[in-house]
């Protein structure tokens, strides 16, 4: 059976999404910042024209947002994991084969679908999520998963194609002329690193990387070198990765509003932080090993200082109060006065599950404290589940405005919180009678 | 199943099992009866109260499944561009205009809340 890829790419997925609910916003700038230091994280096709390039501050391009009236939303990713999952859904109705690469883009294997033609295939699953969703889409297909990812690419650059690249049944004139057109930088796999190395040696098309010698591409890149001239002939080197279940690690990381040195902020931060943290762990029945915090001044200003600390526990926990209390504890074992903070970050890791402290560990723990702990635990969870997140807090958790995100500019959370559906007006009397 | 037959002619059944004992098939999940297909359904809320005689009050909430074909008889949701806005209408009297949104296939009125 011959291998056949499509990844399915949501096009600028952050702006896309703030369009459902805003269809005004269509065919006008818009950007979507991340919510606590206001850099542009996503960018609608307008905004691109515009010259406003990914990672800007938003304070220094201020000028340039109010010229092309920029409309601006803080990241809202309550909704956009919501979103992301009814596609997925989607996807998983058509094949099980799926390997969700990232919050907007996931790969289907079509290997086992009997589908003859392949663009045909693309452009009825693009229509789909677009009506059932409203999220446009577009579809790579090909023999490897590097030809799918540069199909996307082409897909979104030509707009008669209708978001969709068919590299199966593709002549190969119009193959090679897509990889011709295609510079190094695009090719998935090749990062800023490889980059410049590879047009030292004269490389700068995606044609040129194909038509290499297999030894010579792994001389220059190692192993990955020669899967890459494999995936670009069009000989699959990748399968689809087995969804990735647990996560490995959870951080949890903001910017002060200002920079301080007030002990009462920082704790302030590691309590709400760490409560957030832990309950991400809490709800995927992880416990940590590991905990930490960093904290740093502001890079851009001289004298700039970084302090990271980690604390390995006898027992591993998922309780919000254990966390803070250690962590505020490393903190005061390098806090002074004299340090400007700027960002502070809480990180959790070396998960085990939940059950195993019930059966590998029980000889060595506490249990009767472990489980007031957790019914502590879910009852909080329950109550915030209920009323919001941040209504049940921990008393060091102040919710000082020095440090809380600027959530000024997010969209209601129309998905995922009954007081701010979005709302639908009776139409005007003229509109109501049926005629 | 097994049936013991006593002095006084009276049987008595036992073995057979408990139909109840079998938790999903004893609950009816009102999900099942509102959401068909929950990656295209949506909900929102209502504004307005000139269509109460319908059965459709003030801050109802409106099921909107965006899987179905709109029906001219069918209330549908739409973005009215002059007042910028959410509407709601039957779909035959939906301004041309107007960019289509989903069909409602419920709308719920809740007397007390939980």
């Amino acid at each position: 059976m011959k291998p056949v890829f499509a990844l399915i790419d949501c096009n600028n997925f952050f702006v896309s999404c703030e369009r459902l609910f805003r269809p005004d916003l269509e065919h006008r700038p818009v950007v979507v910042l991340s919510s606590n230091d206001g850099c542009v994280v996503a960018r609608s096709n307008e905004a691109k024209a515009a010259g406003i390039p990914m990672g800007a501050p938003a304070f220094k391009f201020k000028y340039l947002f109010q010229q092309h009236k920029v409309h601006q939303f803080s990241a809202n990713f309550e909704l956009y994991g919501n979103i992301s999952k009814r596609i997925t859904e989607i996807l998983t109705e058509i094949t099980p084969r799926i390997e969700v690469y990232s919050v907007d883009e996931s790969f289907l294997d079509l290997s086992t679908l009997h589908i003859v033609d392949y663009a045909a295939w693309g452009k009825s699953v693009r229509a789909r999520i677009w009506r059932e969703i409203g999220i446009p889409v577009s579809i790579g297909i090909a023999p490897s998963k590097t030809l799918a990812k540069l199909g996307t690419e082409l897909a979104k650059k030509q707009s008669d194609l209708d978001g969709v690249f068919d590299f199966v049944n593709c002549k190969p004139e119009l193959r090679n002329q897509a990889l011709h057109q295609t510079p190094i930088k695009d090719i998935w796999g090749i990062g800023w690193r490889l980059e410049p190395r590879l047009r030292a040696e004269g490389f700068t098309t995606a044609l040129q990387i194909a038509r290499m010698r297999p030894q010579y591409a792994q001389q220059l890149m190692g192993i990955h070198g020669r899967q890459l001239v494999s995936e670009l002939n069009g000989v699959s080197a990748h399968t689809l990765e087995p969804i990735k279940t647990v996560a490995k690690s959870i951080m949890r990381s903001r910017t002060f509003g200002e920079d301080t040195n007030q002990a009462h902020v920082l704790e302030a931060a590691i309590a709400s932080l760490g409560a957030s943290a832990a309950y991400r762990l809490r709800n995927q029945d992880l416990l940590a090993r590991r905990i930490g915090l960093f904290t740093m001044t502001n890079r851009h200003k001289p004298g700039y200082r970084r302090w990271a600390r980690e604390v390995i526990l006898d027992t591993p926990t998922n309780d919000s109060g254990e966390i803070i209390a250690a962590l505020v504890k490393e903190l005061g074992t390098f806090f002074s006065t004299k340090q400007a903070y700027h960002r502070l970050g809480v990180f959790l890791h070396d998960f085990v599950p939940t059950e195993a402290l019930q059966t590998d560990l029980l000889g060595f723990v506490d249990t009767t404290r472990h489980d007031k702990a957790r019914a502590r635990m879910a009852a909080i969870d329950r109550i915030n589940n209920r009323l919001g997140k941040g209504k049940v807090y921990y008393a060091a958790e102040d919710l000082s405005k020095v440090w809380q995100p600027k959530h000024t500019i997010r969209s209601p959370r129309y998905v995922s919180q009954w007081s701010e559906l979005p709302v639908a007006h009776i139409a005007p009397i003229a509109y109501t009678s049926q005629s | 199943m097994q049936a013991e037959h006593h002095n006084n002619g009276v049987s008595v059944h036992a073995g057979f099992p408990n139909p109840a004992a079998d938790k999903s098939l004893g609950n009816l999940d009102i999900h099942q009866l509102l959401v068909q297909r929950p990656a295209s359904t949506f909900l929102f809320r209502i504004a307005g109260s000139h269509w109460q005689e319908l059965g459709i009050f003030d801050n109802d909430i409106a099921v909107i499944d965006r899987a179905l074909d709109a029906h001219s008889n069918d209330l549908v949701i739409w973005w009215d561009d002059i007042t910028g806005e959410f509407s709601i209408s039957y779909r035959s009297t939906m301004p041309v205009e107007a960019t289509f949104w989903g069909v409602v296939t419920s709308t719920i009125h809740q007397f007390r809340s939980a």
